[in-house]
């Protein structure tokens, strides 16, 4: 309820920036870019570094996962393609699809109990005409719920093969639940009309002939039982682990803890609930049996019908739930066993430093498993977004698998700082810094004042220079773009670092209060912020050795090292690199 | 304790109530075994009573000798508490319905037999409590207790339907007679009370009849009252009522068998010769497998619910006990009244169009059904009363996508958080698999007669047919009506939307939403189609048959019809499976594309990564994308350009996230895994080596 309300104000706010802004970015915008561009990418120090770190070998699916990057980044930037492949026709790509499933022994198995199955259905099917029996004809509806969850099955081992394409793109595991879904509500729509068949016999009951009942009864049970037990099914197995049970199941189970008091024997089979498709193979046998000793003794044809009604309530039971569940998945709703673990995780994210609210958080399950979501999360003007994405992102990850969380602040437009060339220089450069002191305790700065001495050696590392003077050119809105973006390309050739925080942070230092204790952090450069990042780290608890910590505040503002440090260990040698 | 337990809801297996050994209650169980078979004993011999005194008398000097015993007993004049004004109110309404109760029970005595009534109507109010609370509350108190009311129920019409009593033979003679009897019966009563007129009564003379009235009085209201309070208090209630029911049921299932033995005919206190056959109210099937069911369900219904309210554990206290939150309860307190609910939603479906068209249309249907149903039942014709089910059967469909309709504008919750609109399609979906299951069925039917074709009386059929054919004409110029509206219908909601939010999506609304009318709406449309093919069919099928005698054109119509509503259903499946899939929105695929390269075009954007785009529901496509950007952007003004060129394309829930190069190196310093941090940093990797590649070309 009032997540509504936050989600319909987070979306019109959004819009409503939309509007405002989209005058302004073909204004003066594209002036800037072509020189902010080529600044960033003609970086001859980084390449050296990033060869030299690439030791890592690239396992198979890495290099399949590039190379469909590769494919995908060109298939989306050309817009024309005049020689596109023909559609094969449908049969065809059934065929290869189908080809491309048998060559897994596995699902042979498969195919052969289908052709079993199917055999089976078809006698079945011929027995229910002969013998003219409704409750048959309800029990062989689940003979062909058994086809159906073959199918599944097969359509499991399928996807498993299948990677996610462009228009797929969270791959095909939703054809699992899909399949799932459609079978357990294909069963139930056969049991209606089960049900709407016996309304009408009630009315007018035929003769049932007993003769072939019972052979079909425990052909039947023998197959589905043979079936459910010597094939794995995957998704059905765990629906049926993961939906409520159904009242079948819950009536055995009650009957059957009273049972387990005098023979505590049984309790590993029946406790604490059967499968439900066993469960209710078993039920519908024993009615066909009871239908079968009445009709024979008594000659109550009446009773075909009853237990056809029984068999097909029982039926609704037990798929129900599946249906429930597979259908809850589909609509894309947050599992609800789930939720008590989220609230708990988007708890912890809202404390975290600089969050000011988490809003419109989707958390929904892709496949059966695997979870997939977004959220909004509000943070404070002042501060480091990538900081705070890194620490929800890595509160959330573990959860949830595919996650997508979009940082924003209300009106960053709105300048920090009042005045017109100090605002603009400093916003960006003061971003990190002042994450990392937010994150840290308030005994930071004084640190940070005094060990910038001794982190200065690390200032002259060559890397450097290229990140500062291209935020200037691109974070200045509007009219204070011009001041600033001329003096940019000439700071970042030659000028040494030191230098460069210092002229633009004097002013500000004096202006506010906030942002002067993070300040020298910001005209310090890189050793300090690397402290600060350590120091983060600390607070929030994650116990990271310091080595660690501070490859990490070394990558922190250095742009072309980080993209090789992600082995720890080339990392460390790499700074020892640059030790003096 | 008994208290102490029964108000503590968890008290599950371990928790559970304390059961006194039963060696210590012996003594008072024998005693309430004893009673009730006293007690079957005095209802059977009331029962010959009533043969020969009138009920009226019978339970004047029933009463009369129970309270002068009692005011003997218990002197409630000269002892205890003085009676107040209002006690005695109650009092008074309390005494006279226990005489009409009484005054009921007895009747049914002379109707029905002691031993019918025994079962019908002893049953302790424990039992009768859990029976009301499971029929009419939805927690009834877990599995158990539902199987004791379904027993109790099988029971009932076990004792109505299959016990061949030859009351049930008089009763069908003289269906009339009897209501016109009881009516006398009661006018005889308010008579007999105020003394004024006597009543003839066959009785030769009272004497002989002391011995039987003091035996009935002392067994079935002193003694069964004085036991039943002593064993209420020293047993707990349910535990007191289970032996008094098996025991009263018990001993009445055997004196019932041996009370018309000539063994008995000695026990007996009254030594007449028998008025009737003994064949009266004997033992049958039915009588003895509901006894056995009664017994079943009062021993289920009566035992303590063992199994708490479900409730959801929440957390544990300070002292470390675990805390639960019933949502089930608190939702059954929130719930409205039925006929409020009722009315809220219908104002709620007659709001918007789609909903208000199936709800005439479904309405419509239903009339034709009870029409035809009804001129079914009248004429007797089971034609007719099949083709009625049929269509109730079709109607399901409807109902479905009027739920459907309806709960899409649910406001989204917790669990469904982008809102319930989803259901919509889904709904599409089950109707579109309800329409195959209706064309194999059809198409399994017609194949079987072809093979051998069935003949057909035609009477009936074109009458009902046309008027099928009419009903779903309407319902087809409703739909395609809609059909036809539904693109504007549905650009003019977004034109609302995009008044809330700006003018963002405007130009788009129309491209999205002019694909045609949604899933739900598409399902039921196709339903109605079908039907209409299939009246059709019977029309020109019946047509053939009575021109040419064609018996086979039935089933070939028949597979012609199956055929097609199959094929017309394929195309909605398919859609309503790539929604479900997640598939991205093929009528955006173009848009999509253009975005994503404008996306690229952006500056400061260096790449992207999973963009995922999906419909979610008719007016929404959700999307999510990761960006690369340079350490040097601000990441909100990037945040905004993507949302606005992805709301040109169709997207209106966007979540954008923006990384830089430091988002990487804080992952890894966070330790998210060694592997997830090499994939990451060797996907940027990637992404830089081709942009700089192409940069310094």
């Amino acid at each position: 309820m009032a997540m509504d309300g936050m989600m319909s104000t987070s979306s019109g706010l959004s819009y409503h920036n939309v509007g405002d802004f989209y005058p302004r970015k073909f204004g003066p915008k594209p002036d800037v870019v072509p020189s902010g561009v080529t600044e960033r990418k003609v970086g001859p120090l980084d390449k050296p570094d990033m060869v030299s770190v690439d030791v890592i070998n690239i396992n198979d699916s890495d290099v399949h996962m590039h190379r469909k990057k590769h494919e995908h980044d060109t298939y989306v930037l050309g817009t024309i393609h005049p020689f596109r492949k023909t559609h094969r026709s449908i049969f065809g790509k059934l065929v290869q699809e189908f080809r491309l499933v048998s060559s897994d022994r596995r699902s042979w198995r498969i195919l052969l109990f289908g052709a079993l199955n199917l055999l089976c259905t078809g006698c079945l099917l011929m027995w229910c005409s002969s013998t003219n029996s409704m409750a048959l004809t309800a029990y062989t509806y689940l003979t062909i719920f058994d086809l159906f969850s073959l199918i599944t099955c097969l359509i499991s081992s399928w996807v498993t093969m299948k990677k996610p394409s462009q228009v797929y793109s969270f791959g095909f595991e939703r054809l699992e639940v899909l399949a799932v879904f459609a079978s357990t509500v294909l069963v139930q729509l056969g049991a209606l009309f089960i049900l709407k068949e016996s309304v009408e016999r009630f009315m007018e009951q035929p003769e049932v002939h007993t003769g072939r009942l019972l052979v079909g009864t425990f052909v039947a049970l023998f197959f589905n039982l043979l079936t459910l037990l010597s094939v794995r099914n995957k998704p059905f197995s765990y629906v049926s682990e993961a939906a409520s049970s159904s009242w079948l199941q819950e009536h055995v189970a009650d009957l059957s803890r009273s049972l387990c008091g005098i023979i505590p024997g049984l309790s590993s089979v029946l406790l604490p609930r059967m499968n439900p498709f066993v469960l209710i193979n078993m039920a519908g046998a024993l009615s066909l049996c009871i239908t079968y000793m009445l009709i024979e003794i008594n000659n109550y044809n009446a009773v075909d019908t009853a237990s056809a009604v029984a068999i097909a309530l029982m039926t609704f039971g037990t798929m129900y739930p599946m249906s429930v569940y597979s259908g809850k998945v589909l609509l894309q709703t947050t599992p609800s066993h789930i939720i008590g673990q989220l609230d708990k995780l988007l708890r912890e994210v809202s404390t975290l430093d600089g969050v000011l609210e988490v809003r419109n958080e989707h958390f929904w399950t892709v496949g059966f498993g695997s979870l997939a979501g977004s959220a909004h999360v509000r943070i404070r003007r002042d501060a480091n977004e990538q900081l705070v994405l890194a620490h929800v992102t890595n509160r959330l990850l573990p959860l949830v698998s595919t996650l997508t969380v979009q940082i924003f602040k209300d009106d960053w437009t709105r300048p920090l700082l009042t005045g017109a060339l100090s605002s603009s220089a400093s916003i960006a450069p003061l971003g990190p810094a002042e994450g990392y002191a937010a994150l840290s305790s308030s005994s930071l700065p004084p640190m940070l004042m005094s060990s910038g001495g001794e982190l200065d050696p690390l200032t002259s590392t060559p890397a450097k220079p290229s990140s500062p003077p291209p935020e200037f050119a691109f974070d200045t809105p509007g009219r204070n773009v011009q001041p600033v973006v001329l003096p940019a390309p000439g700071h970042h050739a030659h000028r040494p670092y030191g230098g460069l925080g210092l002229p633009y942070g004097a002013p500000p230092y004096t202006g506010m209060m906030n942002q002067g204790l993070a300040r020298p952090g910001g005209g310090l450069g890189l050793g300090v912020q690397g402290l600060g990042a350590g120091y983060g780290l600390g607070v929030s608890g994650s116990g990271v050795p310091s080595s660690q910590s501070y490859r990490t505040a070394f990558g922190g503002s250095t742009a072309p090292l980080r993209f090789g440090t992600g082995n720890p260990l080339a990392s460390q040698s790499q700074y020892r690199q640059y030790r003096p | 304790m008994e208290e102490k337990y029964s108000s503590n809801v968890l008290s599950g297996g371990k928790l559970g109530m304390v059961e006194v050994p039963n060696s210590r209650l012996t003594r008072y169980i024998v005693l309430l075994v004893v009673t009730k078979v006293l007690k079957a004993l005095g209802i059977f011999e009331s029962y010959d009573i009533l043969k020969v005194v009138h009920i009226v008398h019978f339970i004047f000097i029933l009463k009369l000798g129970s309270a002068v015993i009692l005011l003997f007993f218990q002197k409630p004049f000269s002892s205890g508490k003085v009676i107040s004004k209002r006690q005695w109110i109650k009092l008074l309404k309390h005494a006279v319905f226990s005489c009409v109760i009484s005054l009921l029970g007895f009747f049914g005595l002379t109707l029905c037999g002691p031993l019918r009534t025994l079962l019908l109507f002893e049953h302790s109010d424990v039992v009768v409590i859990a029976l009301l609370g499971v029929l009419f509350t939805s927690s009834g108190g877990g599995p158990s207790k539902t199987r004791g009311a379904a027993l109790f129920i099988i029971a009932v019409i076990c004792l109505l339907l299959f016990d061949n009593d030859d009351l049930m033979a008089k009763m069908a003679e003289h269906p009339e007679g009897h209501h016109d009897s009881a009516l006398t019966h009661f006018l005889y009563t308010a008579i007999a009370f105020l003394g004024v007129a006597d009543h003839k009564s066959k009785v030769e003379s009272w004497s002989s009849l002391i011995l039987p009235f003091g035996m009935i009085i002392f067994s079935v209201m002193i003694l069964e009252f004085y036991v039943e309070a002593v064993c209420s208090a020293k047993m707990e209630t349910p535990r007191c009522a289970r032996y008094g029911t098996i025991a009263l049921f018990l001993s009445a299932l055997l004196l019932a068998n041996f009370w018309t033995h000539p063994l008995t005919d000695q026990l007996r206190s009254m030594s007449k010769p028998p008025q009737q056959v003994s064949t009266e109210h004997v033992l049958s099937g039915g009588v003895l497998v509901s006894a056995v069911f009664f017994i079943m369900s009062s021993s289920i219904l009566s035992s303590p619910s063992k199994k708490g309210q479900k409730g959801t554990l929440v957390g544990y206290s300070p002292e470390g006990t675990p805390l639960y939150n019933f949502m089930g309860d608190a939702l059954q307190h929130t719930s409205q009244s039925l006929p409020r609910f009722i009315k809220e939603s219908l104002k709620q479906i007659l709001e918007e169009y789609d909903s208000r068209q199936i709800f005439y249309f479904l309405c419509l249907n239903l009339a034709f059904t009870f029409v035809e149903l009804f001129y079914g039942v009248w004429t007797n014709s089971l034609g007719l009363i099949s083709d009625g089910f049929h269509m109730l059967f079709d109607c399901s469909a409807l109902v479905l996508g009027l739920f459907a309709a309806l709960m899409t504008r649910w406001k989204a919750t917790r669990i469904f958080s982008y809102g319930y609109g989803r259901v919509e399609i889904l709904s599409g979906f089950i109707n579109g698999l309800f329409l195959m299951v209706i064309a194999f069925f059809v198409f399994m039917e017609s194949v079987t007669r072809v093979l051998d074709p069935p003949n057909i009386n035609t009477d009936m059929l074109t009458p009902v047919s046309v008027g099928g054919l009419l009903v779903n004409l309407v319902g087809i110029c409703a739909f395609s009506h809609a059909h036809s509206h539904g693109g504007k219908s549905c650009s003019s909601h977004d034109h609302g939307h995009s008044h809330r939010h700006g003018h963002g999506g405007h130009g788009h609304s129309h491209g999205s939403g002019g694909g045609g009318m949604n899933a739900n709406m598409r399902g039921v449309f196709l339903h109605v189609l079908a039907d209409t093919l299939g009246s059709v069919g019977v029309i020109i099928s019946t047509i053939l048959i009575r021109q040419f005698g064609w018996l086979i054109a039935d089933p070939i119509c028949s597979l012609f019809i199956a055929t097609l509503i199959f094929l017309s259903v394929i195309p909605l499946l398919k859609d309503a499976c790539e929604v479900l899939l997640l598939r991205s929105p093929p009528e955006n695929e173009k848009d999509l594309n253009s975005a994503l390269e404008k996306i690229e075009k952006i500056e400061g954007v260096l790449s992207y990564r999973d963009p995922h785009f999906w419909r979610h529901s008719a007016n929404m496509i959700a999307g999510t994308i990761h960006l690369q950007i340079m350490s040097d952007v601000v990441e909100q003004r990037i945040v905004q350009q993507v949302t606005a060129i992805l709301k040109d394309a169709g997207v209106n829930n966007l979540s954008v996230q923006v990384e830089k190069e430091a988002y990487f190196q804080h992952m890894s310093g966070l330790s998210t895994g060694f592997q997830e941090v090499l994939a990451m940093t060797q996907q940027m990797e990637t992404i830089k080596y081709l942009k700089d590649g192409t940069c310094i070309m």
